[in-house]
């Protein structure tokens, strides 16, 4: 039913000139796909718990970041071999005890649901706040609950309250803020079991400047949220 | 034989319009891409500068560190700096200032070149094929897309893409194929054929035209700029008050779908206008092809239903920009109108993805019969009864979305009643099948393929119209299996089979058959192979849009991925054919009617002549009536000959 028609020039070209043309556009196809897919795999920064028998993580939850993207945004930063660096993705031992240690820096409000007080998932169902062992802690104190560390996953659910508002001394940027300012101190262990990764978040609405405080850092992954990857 | 296929100068009637005698313009009038990208890159400046100078002082923008106006104003006046360099407002302003216009583009098909493609033209042939290149493009990113979703649902846990990556790509898919494969068949095949299978010379509107074709890489590119500006988390759907929540991805969402809705807009209207006033004599409206009536009642569907999509983007947008509060909650608004007025545009969409693809099925199975369409007056009533309908079926979208409850059995009656005339449509198909010795040909094998996969979807979309079912099965894979099996089983089947059947027509050049066919059976059977498992995979649970799933899971997902990945290879071979036989290694038909259709859009010379018909046929009897005595469906003028099917145009040329 069909002739090679190749004695002619297509669309004004020769075959070499036709052949060109595919590809260049292969060529710059290629290139823009290879772009998109580099961006799309490009992972961020992952802080590594030490294993030791400790096998601390520590972080900070700070009210501005002051650098990348988004530098009024609430973020949290985590330390790696001393050295404090923008990242929420952790990477913990499976089946050990895991513990955190959290600088809150950040203030707070009353939580929408009085529930949200109790501590769940962590070792003896506690946490320590600035040296006390406690099981629940009360939101509508002054500065409330700056944020809340939870792995759903897992089940674990740890309040943080917030900075005093009487406080005079609170953290600015730069980050990381250095202990001499307010905040409170949060500690607790949870156990890790099976490897996997599992997302952690902040339930308190705090992305100041959107609607209803869930959008922005809450929304975004490395800000208010991240990985928990528990490996073998 | 050498045939004349020149536009006699008589033709022109002495108003400059599409077809008229060349002329040329100064260089800083003529418009092209380059000027196009020049003007949007300048655009963007302009419009990024005035947003912050606007609202830099903004508390919101202050407290959340993101100036949504800026960016919002930046895509705007890019996307209009992109038209003026293609030379899109030169005409209106020139009225405007009372410039008289006295030279028009156009260039007889004899003498276009490969630049004539890369303009903003009036011819509305052309048009559609920079339609159908821009579409398969579309179409091939949004699927390259569902091929990285697919990979990382390989494993249970996130295994290939950075966490907070794949809501992006899902998002950026399912937007993509939603909103850009809105024309899918209505931009290549409708801008291209109506006309001609109505026996008009042009479009009503032509420069409305080619702007709908124009504004939709502007939207293409805007879309997919999301990614660099975090994405956006609620899918395809947008859903409030998330979107308003949202990062600037989301921006890039709700102008690029706003964008498309524009041209959903203007391009239907056109085919509209046209069939309505442009019709040859003798071209009744019952002996309009099928296929111009699934155009029309799809036009009508966007002319109607995309507004709503438009206004709901702009009062999102404004939501986001100079925090109005239509719909927060604690402000008197309401996140649940963003879904009323996303699905009253978004069901009727349905079926502007769906009718588009029962149009080219109808069209073309009397060809392959060779027997009359079967209840011919059936099939219209049937699109334009489910064009009716699918303004009143939106809200079974919103069964499990706190909707009124007294309103469920209303809509599940109004949505299971949309299944007749979908039926009906489905039925003459079938007719028209009966006792038939049928033609196994490429485009044939398509409309089989798509009626088989159409009636899984069909059947599927049943279950999801009962308020019982939809309750179990809302959110999960079942839904996604069933709107693939209706969309790219039905809409993209039929897509093919119009590329592979109305080719020849609109290049010259007819694809290689034997790739078609390979091309065909390795897509069928990977698309249900693909697709069919994923039923199985929602009733056990697994939700959508969510890349962590139960273990026991990943064989089924494993097959599916990997079922996927040959749809690939099967979207490849047609890449291949197209590429190797449209550009590299033209394949030219013996006989200009390829496949011996009775259609007006054969009865010209191949590819068409600027004016499509040296002169206008007169219309005589119905298009499918094959095997009967009914004679040709026009009579040209006396001497005409070159016009007469059957007619070999290229040799000699």
């Amino acid at each position: 039913m069909t002739q090679i028609d190749d004695s002619k020039a297509q669309l004004g070209l020769p075959r070499s000139g036709r052949l060109a043309l595919v590809t260049g556009v292969l060529v710059v196809v290629g290139a823009a796909l290879a772009f998109t897919f580099a961006y799309l795999i490009s992972y961020p920064s992952t802080v590594v718990a030490a294993a030791t028998a400790s096998d601390t993580v520590v972080l900070q939850s700070v009210g501005a970041i002051g650098l990348g993207n988004h530098p009024t945004w609430v973020s949290y930063m985590a330390q790696e071999n001393g050295n404090w660096v923008h990242s929420t993705v952790l990477t913990v031992p499976a089946n050990s005890d895991v513990h955190f240690k959290i600088y809150q820096y950040d203030s707070g409000s009353p939580l929408r649901n009085p529930y949200m007080d109790q501590v769940a998932g962590t070792v003896g169902g506690t946490e320590t706040l600035n040296g006390q062992v406690v099981r629940i802690v009360n939101d509508n104190a002054d500065g409330g609950i700056g944020h809340t560390f939870a792995i759903p996953s897992l089940g674990v659910y740890v309040p943080m309250p917030g900075i005093s508002s009487l406080q005079t001394n609170a953290c600015s940027t730069p980050v990381p803020c250095a202990t001499t300012f307010d905040h409170n101190t949060v500690e607790f262990t949870i156990h890790t079991g099976a490897p996997g990764t599992f997302t952690w978040q902040c339930f308190v609405p705090c992305g100041l400047g959107f609607l209803i405080g869930n959008g922005g850092p809450m929304s975004t992954f490395g800000y208010m949220g991240g990985y928990l990857k528990v490996v073998a | 034989m050498a045939t004349d296929i020149s536009v006699p100068a008589s033709l022109d009637h002495g108003t400059p319009g599409p077809g008229s005698a060349a002329g040329r313009n100064p260089w800083w009038r003529s418009g092209n891409i380059a000027y196009g990208l020049v003007g949007a890159v300048i655009g963007y400046s302009i419009g990024h500068f005035l947003g912050n100078w606007i609202a830099s002082g903004y508390q919101q923008v202050q407290g959340s560190g993101q100036n949504d106006l800026a960016l919002v104003l930046g895509y705007l006046v890019a996307t209009l700096g992109w038209l003026a360099g293609l030379g899109a407002l030169n005409y209106p302003l020139q009225k405007l200032v009372g410039i008289q216009v006295t030279s028009e583009e156009s260039e007889d098909i004899e003498h276009r070149k490969l630049g004539a493609y890369f303009k903003y033209t009036l011819d509305h042939k052309v048009v559609g094929v920079q339609y159908l290149f821009g579409m398969l493009a579309y179409f091939i990113m949004a699927g390259l897309f569902a091929l990285v979703i697919r990979s990382e649902l390989l494993s249970a846990t996130r295994h290939l893409l950075a966490p907070d990556k794949y809501l992006e790509v899902v998002g950026e898919h399912g937007t993509m194929m939603m909103m850009m494969m809105t024309s899918a068949i209505l931009g290549p095949f409708g801008n291209y054929f109506v006309p001609l299978m109505i026996g008009a010379r042009r479009m009503a509107y032509p420069r409305l035209e080619a702007l709908s074709f124009w504004i939709t890489p502007a939207a293409f590119v805007v879309l997919l700029s999301g990614l660099l500006v975090g994405g956006f988390p609620t899918g395809w759907t947008g859903y409030a008050p998330l979107s308003v929540e949202a990062t600037m991805g989301q921006d890039a969402y709700l102008v690029a779908f706003g964008l498309m809705g524009i041209s959903m807009i203007i391009g239907g209207f056109n085919i509209i206008a046209t069939v309505v006033n442009y019709r040859a004599p003798g071209m009744t409206w019952m002996r309009l092809p099928l296929f111009v009536w699934a155009m029309f009642v799809t036009s009508l569907l966007m002319a109607l239903a995309a507004p709503i999509l438009v206004g709901g983007t702009y009062m999102t947008l404004m939501d986001r920009t100079v925090q109005t509060a239509l719909f927060d909650v604690n402000h008197g608004g309401s996140s649940y109108l963003w879904q009323d007025l996303y699905w009253f545009f978004g069901h009727p969409e349905v079926y502007i993805l769906a009718l588009p693809g029962f149009g080219i099925a109808l069209e073309l199975l009397p060809v392959f019969a060779r027997k009359p369409a079967f209840a011919y007056r059936t099939a219209v009533a049937g699109m334009v009864g489910v064009g009716m309908l699918s303004f009143f079926v939106w809200q079974h979208h919103l069964f499990a979305s706190g909707m009124n409850s007294d309103m469920r059995p209303v809509i599940m009656l109004t949505t299971e009643m949309i299944s007749f005339p979908t039926g009906i449509i489905y039925l003459t198909a079938i007719g028209t099948l009966w006792r038939a010795r049928l033609r196994m040909t490429v485009p044939m094998l398509f409309i089989i393929g798509m009626l088989f996969n159409f009636l899984i979807g069909g059947i599927s979309g049943v279950f999801l119209s009962d308020v019982p079912t939809d309750a179990v099965a809302h959110g999960t894979f079942f839904v996604m299996a069933h709107f693939h099996y209706t969309i790219m089983g039905g809409y993209m089947f039929a897509f093919f089979a119009g590329i592979y059947y109305w080719l020849p027509k609109m290049t010259g050049h007819q694809l290689s058959q034997r790739l078609g066919k390979w091309h065909f059976w390795v897509l069928f059977i990977a698309f249900n192979s693909t697709f069919l498992p994923l039923f199985a995979i929602g009733e056990l649970g697994m939700p959508r849009r969510v890349f962590e799933y139960q273990r026991a899971l990943q064989g089924l997902n494993d097959w599916v991925s990997i079922s996927a990945y040959v749809i690939g290879i099967g979207i490849l071979i047609f890449v291949y054919n197209f590429v190797k036989t449209v550009v590299i290694d033209p394949r030219t038909p013996l006989a200009a009617d390829t496949w011996g259709s009775r259609g007006l859009e054969w009865f010209t010379s191949t590819p068409p002549v600027a004016t499509n018909f040296v002169h206008i046929p007169e219309v005589v009897s119905g298009p499918y009536e094959y095997g009967s005595d009914a004679g040709p469906m026009a009579v040209l003028d006396a001497g005409a000959t070159e016009l007469r099917p059957g007619a070999t145009v290229h040799e000699g040329n």
